[in-house]
């Protein structure tokens, strides 16, 4: 059986380990256009800023005998071309051929590069979702005074923070009224930006950036509302979009590849991450969920149904977690809503918030207290009946002693699965 | 798999088993120097709702979502097949804590780096510090 | 500090709480241990602190305290000395004047009255008979509670006589009646599994036996007292053996009062009374103002359980205990149970508890001489109870006339408690006389278990060494034999009831 894998990340690493774990014998074929070992993504920012090096073990996703002790082939360094799902075939840029038996893909994805952008092609202007584009702004960092950040997301608002703390001078451009728009809302979103403004940060809200102007190197960028404002860069975090350009007409697409809810995209080909639509539980759609938690799940179930399991994957929800300056968040699902019942619970810098429908619990907002949040995750996901036990959710002490006794019991002898 | 039963009809909220973890992870080993100068932070964590208390510390689940979480493999499984973190990778990210179903990883320090602090079952010892420290076997170590 | 002093009430707290703050860790196992309030953290602070006058002395904190960093010391007399009062009558008449009340205490009598278990030397073999080695011999403790026949008739080699009915110890000791409502149900599990794996018997006591308790059936003695609590057919059915309980040690000719607050639902189920209402024992029983009523009750017992168990009937040690005894015997008793001065309560009025009755040294005494003048002696058996404090203690009742004993406060001393007498409270800290949910949990019947366990089997084997260091091999051989024991420190009348011989005679 060979096992070929397209993305050394996350899903991909997952992937590799879950096809390991069932089949000790079977060929796995890594492929990844990055020539690095599988490095933590979300640790970009603080290695633009000189916080973490390679050199450190806690900038990579898995130790360096990950591959040799899990007999994993690796192919970096190589752009797939095209998959041909008829052929079993995954034919590279240097016009390679690679027959698989068994296909997962799990390409990522990308930055979104904004068309209607003026300008877009010019120098200084930056990405950092993967490496290549880190790589550029971290060289070119010292050049660097001010720069102008389009999108408050959490690659945005931690990049803002971060270059603030290191003396650059930041503007933080966000369509939205607010930073971080779909993972906090009005009340926690301000605590965050409080945090930015205190570290220097300009937050600029409601308003997008139209025109990048320069001779070469941007050197001012043009917003929407008409705002003129010098730099000399740009770093655009605006979202991601999945990694697909390389698909035959057998998998099928709507943002990202459709999958079921085995992650099958087609016969033997399996997609996990960024670059798979999946169902989101909280707001019952199919689209591209693209974090890292689910990622890993993702590879990892993708890969055990790869080598012969039937593991079905129940879907997922947004989550984040962040912390800027001294607030940290972690937020889940829904976070703002007319229609259901919201408990709240607002003192100084610290916020609760819970969105509860039809008695599940469909969105949480913790704001520096939130050691117990996975109990609220594992309660989304479980679809669990919070109508007996929401009262206490507000208590900054809630844990397992709201709980009834019986099932509070079953679930700590872990004689009830998660 | 052997693991920390908590026996909730047992415990008499002394917060000995805190005492003991704190102590058990601490450089010095000593009980007064762990809490008064290292302000270690406890492992398990003693929750009280009269008359309702217990220690409550990781329950090393099988499918640990901290694992899958991890951004950077700092959250593994040791040779011993129990959920434990690296501290020297740590940087603190969170993202363990916001997927733990039992809300048992608690926000640590390491350094400049966060450090996710959770409940290693003790590796240096035969049985957990929490368990010998129970007056009243409130926990024990067996098979779940 | 959060408190505030009243003065209309003060007196001199009896505990000095002393914490070292070099050693507190503040880990607050203290604060949560202290059912009392005398130990509370403020957080404002970050300081615990002691309230002394609060203090009962129980040492939870001390002992929960990892880093010993406290001390319980008692306080001195304060006031001026004054020898002809001292400070508990100083204080008696302040808390009386203050309060309106006659203060409640429990546990037996702390005051310092004379314990003739120990003006008591026990014999040994040297020379003209040879002592034993219990490790390398058998040593008997079994021991046969119940009414003996005069004599056995034997036809064809088997025997025809029918004998009366029997409890079986393995050991001659046996968990005193202390009932459901003063302990809770952790503790009785703990002394119900005891008594299993001992071989011997616990006593409900008067407030009836939990269904779970059930099924120590071949291990348990019920009580029927005055309040007739939880007493039908099941109850008697799984006994062993009756008690009719006439008195009790510490308080004798004084009923019982479990408050209404203690009386849970279980216990209300239990006793088969209303949920939250006071659980009152009348001081007599009602049905009983002779030894021709007492009979009666004995003989509808026996009547209720068709002849198949002994009757017990347990007496308060009062001043004409061995005419007293002697009438029960005639009555039909099975078993009389004398309880002594010094045995406990969860609950008795001060002054009954410190100056009414009789040290169960003297009444055992007393009574197995009158038993044996009138001939019933060797008819029926007799239970110590009220102060056995040691297993010389039961050697020493035995050799005194008693068949075996019961034990109390000693059982209570083994799974925790320090006697701080503050049973009445229903806030022991140790876990053992509360009904709080909370605090309850503080008693582990697996690890109570064991310790009871450990106690009685290392007071039987010392028992065994010393018999084996007097010659016997048999406690049956010691019962009664007052020669093996000198008094010593005792006046001539003293010896004379006691009926040993003086120290060096």
């Amino acid at each position: 059986m060979k096992y070929v894998i397209i993305g050394n990340s996350v899903a991909g690493i997952n992937a590799a380990t879950a096809i390991r774990q069932n089949d000790t014998q079977g060929e796995i074929l890594i492929i990844s256009d990055e020539q690095t070992r599988p490095y933590s993504r979300p640790l970009l920012p603080n290695w633009v800023i000189g916080e973490v090096s390679f050199s450190e073990e806690r900038m990579f996703y898995r130790r360096n005998d990950f591959f040799d002790k899990n007999n994993i082939q690796t192919l970096l360094g190589q752009t797939v071309e095209k998959v041909d799902t008829k052929q079993k075939t995954v034919i590279l840029s240097n016009k390679e051929n690679i027959n698989y038996d068994k296909l997962i893909i799990a390409s990522g994805a990308n930055a979104i590069m904004p068309k209607n952008i003026t300008g877009i092609d010019l120098d200084g202007v930056y990405t950092l979702t993967n490496i290549k584009g880190a790589k550029k702004l971290k060289e070119d960092l010292v050049k660097i005074n001010s720069i102008v950040i389009v999108g408050a997301g959490l690659i945005g608002t931690k990049m803002a923070y971060d270059l603030s703390k290191i003396g650059k001078k930041v503007v933080l451009v966000e369509l939205a009224k607010r930073v971080l728009f779909p993972a906090l809302d009005d009340y926690a979103a301000v605590l965050i930006q409080e945090q930015l403004k205190l570290s220097g940060v300009d937050i600029i809200l409601n308003d997008s950036v139209v025109e990048l102007d320069g001779d070469k190197t941007v050197s001012q960028v043009t917003l929407s509302s008409g705002k003129k404002i010098l730099c000399d860069a740009c770093l655009l975090s605006v979202g991601v979009a999945p990694n697909v350009a390389f698909v035959d007409q057998n998998i099928k697409l709507d943002r990202g590849i459709v999958v079921d809810d085995y992650l099958k995209a087609c016969d033997d080909c399996y997609a996990a991450g960024d670059v798979a639509s999946i169902y989101d539980i909280v707001v019952n759609v199919r689209r591209p969920i693209p974090i890292l938690p689910l990622a890993a799940r993702e590879g990892y179930i993708a890969g055990l149904n790869a080598s012969g399991h039937e593991v079905k994957f129940g879907g997922g929800f947004a989550m984040n977690s962040i912390e800027i300056g001294k607030v940290g968040f972690i937020s889940m699902g829904l976070i703002e809503s007319d229609t259901d019942e919201v408990l709240e619970y607002k003192k100084d810098d610290k916020y609760r918030k819970f969105i509860i429908r039809d008695n599940k619990l469909i969105g949480v907002i913790l704001v520096n207290n939130v050691e117990k949040a996975g109990m609220f995750n594992w309660m989304i996901e479980k679809k669990f009946d919070v109508s007996w036990i929401k009262d206490t959710f507000l208590n900054n002490d809630f844990g397992w002693k709201y709980f009834d006794k019986a099932f509070r019991v079953l679930r700590l002898d872990r004689k009830l699965q998660r | 798999m052997k693991l920390v039963k908590i026996n909730e009809d047992n415990c008499v909220y002394c917060h000995l088993c805190e005492v003991a973890c704190k102590t058990e992870h601490s450089v010095s080993k000593d009980i007064i120097k762990a809490v008064k100068k290292e302000n270690v932070l406890s492992r398990c964590t003693v929750e009280f709702n009269y008359p309702y208390s217990a220690s409550i510390m990781c329950r090393h689940c099988d499918d640990a979502p901290c694992i899958f979480a991890c951004q950077n493999g700092s959250m593994h499984r040791d040779e011993r097949g129990y959920v434990v973190v690296n501290t020297q990778t740590c940087v603190g990210c969170w993202m363990c804590i916001m997927v733990c179903p039992y809300g048992v990883i608690k926000q640590g320090k390491n350094d400049d780096w966060g450090l996710s602090i959770k409940c290693d079952l003790c590796p240096d010892r035969s049985i957990p510090a929490c368990v010998e420290a129970c007056p009243n076997e409130a926990l024990t170590f067996e098979e779940l | 500090m959060k408190w505030m002093k009243d003065v209309k009430t003060y007196t001199p707290p009896d505990f000095h709480v002393i914490r070292d703050p070099d050693r507190c860790i503040k880990c607050k196992a203290c604060v949560e241990q202290c059912s009392f309030d005398a130990t509370f953290y403020d957080e404002e602070e970050d300081k615990i602190w002691n309230w002394d006058a609060k203090c009962v002395g129980c040492n939870r904190c001390a002992a929960f305290c990892p880093t010993e960093a406290i001390t319980i010391e008692n306080r001195e007399n304060p006031y001026r000395i004054n020898e002809s009062w001292g400070k508990w009558n100083v204080v008696g008449v302040k808390k009386r004047a203050a309060f309106g009340g006659a203060p409640v205490v429990s546990m037996g009598s702390d005051k310092p009255y004379i314990v003739y278990w120990d003006h008591m030397l026990i014999n040994a073999s040297q020379v003209t008979n040879p002592s034993i080695d219990p490790l390398r011999e058998p040593m008997e403790l079994k021991t046969f509670l119940g009414k003996k026949v005069d004599y056995l008739e034997i036809e064809d080699g088997k025997l025809k006589t029918v004998l009366y009915p029997q409890l079986e110890l393995e050991i001659p000791i046996m968990f005193a009646a202390m009932s459901y409502g003063a302990l809770n149900y952790n503790v009785i599990e703990a002394i119900g599994r005891a008594a299993v794996e001992l071989g011997t018997y616990f006593n409900s006591g008067e407030g009836g036996l939990h269904k779970d308790h059930y099924k120590f059936e071949g291990n348990i003695i019920v009580q029927v007292a005055s309040g007739r609590f939880g007493v039908y057919k099941e109850y008697l059915d799984v006994a062993s053996a009756i008690e009719i309980k006439i008195g009790q040690g510490a308080k004798p000719g004084i009923g019982g009062h479990l408050p209404g607050e203690k009386v849970t639902a279980s216990i209300a189920q239990t006793r088969m009374i209303p949920k939250g209402t006071d659980a009152l024992s009348p001081a007599p029983h009602h049905d009983i103002y002779s030894i021709e009523d007492l009979r009666q009750l004995i003989y509808a017992l026996k009547e209720a359980t068709e002849y198949k168990k002994p009757i017990f009937v347990k007496i308060a040690c009062v001043h004409n205990i061995a005419a007293i005894a002697s009438g029960v015997a005639q009555a039909g008793a099975d078993v009389i149970v004398l309880d002594g001065f010094k045995g406990g309560t969860g609950a008795s009025p001060q002054v009954i508890r410190d100056n009414v009755g009789l040290p169960i040294e003297l009444a055992l005494a007393s009574v197995d001489d009158r038993l044996r003048q009138e001939g019933l002696r060797g008819k029926i058996s007799l239970v110590a109870s009220g102060g056995i404090r040691n297993s010389m203690d039961v050697i020493k009742a035995i050799a005194l006339g008693a068949d075996a004993v019961y034990i109390g406060t000693a059982t209570l001393i083994a799974i925790g408690c320090t006697m701080c007498q503050q049973c009445h409270t229903g806030k022991c800290a140790w876990g053992i006389a509360t009904q709080d949910p909370f605090l309850s949990k503080r008693q582990n019947p697996n690890i109570a278990t064991q310790r009871l366990v450990n106690l009685v089997n290392v007071w039987a084997l010392e028992i065994k060494e010393t018999l084996g260091a007097m010659g016997i091999n048999s406690i049956e051989s010691l019962k009664g034999n007052r020669l093996a024991l000198r008094g010593f420190d005792l006046s001539e009348k003293e010896m004379e009831i006691l009926g040993i011989l003086h120290a060096g005679e």
